[in-house]
């Protein structure tokens, strides 16, 4: 498991020293325009225009995204416009996604909206994914 | 058997249930303490924005109300105010009423006050009103104390552009 390719997007095994990583916030009066990268958790409540990459990422209720993300564990609650690429996928009552999932696992709870289709992936999908496919129309 | 009787008594004799719980207690203890300070902080920083340490960032950060930034970001940052850390590193222009530095910026400051703590790092010019620099820091740039006022450029630009439109009007 550790002979994990280095590139790879997801990192599917928690390191024992993610379980210290901070966790990173994006504030509801806050934008950000660009790609996001962290081995740690972030917390979206505001707007992303870009791709996010991380070990855990929350869209908070409120929170909304326009661009792809990349994750171990997604859980949304707000707007995503764009794809999700996730071992495990939460998708809260208050979620309104549009957009394809990528999942080994997901749960969605009644009243999300949800517009896309939901591939299934075994975890090493995940394990040796390196750049992110083109979406086929 | 043995599992569904001892799930029956728990519930009911109070020493049965003590004696058991003492064991789940420890192991459930570690993983609450991990979560602890997730929900904590979302209610305390649902207005601010905290880029930690582990986290990158190549774009531009735009907010109403205040960030902290202890990591990596190359773009430009606008905010209320902006604190950033020891280790952050920024790689841009900060835009904001208050910034405090004490990590390392490469680019610009445009700020009403400034604070340039003993561990910052500035490369590139600070524009201020108000500015502090303590002992130790590095500053590498120009200091003005140009915030908020008129550029001279743009107001020149300005008036003969008011003046050229009544001009031709009057041989017209």
């Amino acid at each position: 498991m550790s002979a994990l390719p280095n590139r790879a997007l997801i990192r599917t095994q928690p390191r024992r020293s993610d379980a210290g990583l901070s966790t990173s916030h994006l504030g509801r009066g806050l934008t950000v325009t660009g790609n996001l990268e962290t081995e740690g958790e972030l917390r979206v409540h505001g707007k992303v225009l870009g791709q996010i990459r991380a070990n855990r990422l929350v869209i908070e209720k409120g929170g909304a995204v326009e661009g792809d993300m990349v994750a171990r564990d997604a859980h949304i609650g707000g707007r995503l416009n764009g794809r999700v690429f996730a071992v495990n996928v939460t998708i809260d009552a208050s979620a309104d996604v549009r957009g394809r999932i990528f999942h080994t696992t997901v749960s969605v709870a009644s009243g999300a909206r949800i517009d896309g289709r939901m591939p299934w992936r075994p975890v090493n999908y995940f394990e040796t994914l390196e750049t992110l496919p083109e979406t086929q129309p | 058997m043995t599992m569904f009787t001892r799930s029956d008594k728990e519930p009911v004799p109070k020493p049965v249930a003590t004696s058991p719980s003492p064991a789940p207690v420890p192991a459930q203890a570690p993983v609450e303490a991990r979560r602890a300070p997730a929900p904590a902080m979302p209610g305390q920083a649902s207005s601010v924005s905290v880029i930690s340490k582990a986290l990158k960032i190549t774009g531009q950060l735009e907010s109403t109300e205040d960030i902290q930034i202890e990591g990596e970001v190359e773009g430009d940052v606008r905010a209320a105010s902006v604190k950033v850390g020891t280790n952050a590193r920024i790689k841009g222009t900060v835009y904001g009423d208050e910034v405090e530095l004490s990590g390392k910026v490469d680019g610009k400051i445009e700020a009403r006050k400034v604070v340039l703590t003993s561990t910052a790092h500035m490369s590139g010019d600070v524009i201020h009103q108000d500015l502090r620099i303590d002992s130790g820091a590095h500053v590498d740039g120009h200091c003005r104390p140009e915030f908020g006022k008129p550029d001279g450029r743009a107001h020149a630009i300005q008036k003969p552009a008011t003046g050229a439109t009544a001009t031709p009007l009057k041989p017209n």
